[in-house]
């Protein structure tokens, strides 16, 4: 596969976020409960598509590789996400389908001078088997259309465990390369019964996968080996807030930032960390390389206060701004 | 100016066999006036508006009045909307469909909405698979960017 720069095929990588969202940044230093707090600029309070397969979207978007975003909306919030990727990412092909309710809205408040940030998620609409069906039936005409799938985030209420198997199991079968981001039971089962190739734990809520509490490095690499067992070709275990545990056939390796870490900076790192994958793998190069560069577009995202456009070069400067230890 | 400069990238259709209670569902959530009709390929094979279901809503002989506002509504127009309903998309879709390319000239497509009385007009690469749409509105709003920039 052959990634040619500027140049836009039609849609190489079809993302699926089945719970999008609203995502509301709002900045407010000094930020603390039970007191009032006034923006002082139109520009600390923005309104951005979100959802974390949305997010590698845009992301990839901006780096050139054309996409197809896939999810489930609904209402008057589910337009404003709709609207709001279309006008700031036009390239960005969408295929949405509408349910009752309202799409969820998710709230950050980001605290520079504290280097704090605090998230509002709420759970999103409830999803009828009639909506899920309508769902698939065009998830199953998109796939023959791109050459990999990344399924990330949360399931809304109505989608149950099955349903995400069923979404790999149908990419998997058609040769796509699948990348899945996310947690809880769900994804637990999609790793033990049909693993995708390229696995990334979202461990910011929840750090309990496959069993596996994980509180020391010894517990993070034992988890990274288990999901290769069960199949998958790349895997990121993030690993206190500077580091992320990673493996694949031939190690595991703990990467390592160079540089000191603002938290308040660590919005969409893990949606950027993603999109570096996929770029990587468009371009054809290794397992370990291809881990290598979401830790560099990761670490680029870092570089932005808020979740933002990456641009190839942004991401190929940072290749070289972590430190890499093999473990085994 | 090309339909590429104001294309709606969105692959938003329904299928054949899918009823009319589901495409006006869609319409109504998404505040679309029409869909395209696909295949499994994702192949346009026709097109379904609002319009296309009004008119098997109501009588035939309606358009032989000059004036139909004398007459009692009797729920006509609901209780043949309830016979349609699960019916497929495929009885009441124009076939074949008008579809423009990307390469093609927005002065083409603009007079493709007027000429065929459509609101919008599905987009389609060169194996007719869907790939997005335009709307009257995008054509005249892609004018008038244009024109700032000229």
């Amino acid at each position: 596969m052959k990634l040619v720069k500027g140049v836009k095929t039609f849609m190489r990588v079809l993302t699926v976020t089945l719970n999008p969202a609203l995502d509301r940044e709002l900045i407010l230093p000094n930020f603390t409960i039970n007191s009032l707090h006034r923006l002082r600029n139109p520009s600390d309070s923005v309104m951005t598509p979100g959802g974390k397969g949305i997010n590698v979207s845009m992301i990839l978007d901006s780096m050139g590789i054309s996409n197809v975003a896939m999810g489930i909306l609904a209402g008057y919030v589910g337009r404003i996400v709709e609207e709001e990727l279309r006008r700031l990412h036009p390239d960005i092909t969408l295929n949405f389908v509408y349910t009752d309710g309202e799409t969820r809205e998710n709230i950050t408040v980001i605290d520079p001078m504290n280097d704090t940030i605090t998230e509002i998620n709420s759970p999103g609409p409830l999803v009828s088997e009639r909506e899920l069906e309508i769902f698939y039936r065009r998830y199953l005409m998109t796939l023959p259309r791109v050459e990999m799938v990344v399924i990330s985030g949360s399931a809304p209420p109505g989608v149950d465990e099955g349903y995400c198997l069923k979404l790999v199991g149908a990419a998997k079968s058609k040769g796509k390369v699948v990348f899945m981001e996310s947690i809880g039971p769900f994804f637990d089962r999609v790793l033990q019964e049909d693993c995708p190739q390229v696995v990334r734990a979202d461990l910011r809520r929840e750090k309990r996968v496959l069993g596996h509490e994980l509180k020391e490095l010894q517990d993070y690499v034992e988890l990274a080996k288990e999901i290769r067992r069960l199949g998958a070709k790349a895997v990121v275990l993030s690993y206190k807030i500077v580091s992320d545990v990673v493996a694949t056939e031939e190690g595991v390796w703990k990467f390592t930032i160079k540089d000191h870490v603002e938290v308040s900076h660590l919005l969409g790192t893990g949606d950027a960390f993603v999109a570096g994958m996929v770029y990587a793998v468009l371009k054809g190069l290794s397992y370990y390389e291809v881990l290598k560069y979401g830790m560099a577009a990761a670490i680029a995202e870092i570089r932005h206060l808020r979740k933002s456009e990456l641009s190839i070069e942004d991401m190929e400067r940072e290749l070289q701004s972590f430190d890499i230890e093999r473990i085994e | 100016m090309k339909v590429r400069d104001v294309i709606i990238r969105d692959i938003s259709a329904v299928f054949e066999d899918e009823t009319v209670e589901n495409f006006v569902i869609m319409c109504a959530k998404q505040l679309r006036s029409g869909l395209p009709v696909v295949d499994e390929d994702m192949v346009v094979i026709g097109f379904i508006s609002e319009s296309d279901i009004i008119n098997a809503t109501v009588p035939s002989y309606f358009s032989l009045l000059q004036s139909t506002s004398f007459l009692p509504d009797t729920h006509q127009l609901v209780s043949r909307f309830a016979r349609i309903k699960d019916r497929k998309v495929s009885e009441f879709m124009s076939t074949p469909p008008i579809t423009v390319r990307e390469d093609d000239s927005l002065m083409h497509a603009a007079d493709l909405l007027i000429r065929r009385r459509m609101k919008s007009i599905p987009v389609v690469d060169s194996y007719g698979r869907l790939v997005g749409f335009v709307t009257r509105m995008q054509i005249l709003r892609g004018a008038m960017e244009k024109r700032w920039e000229v």
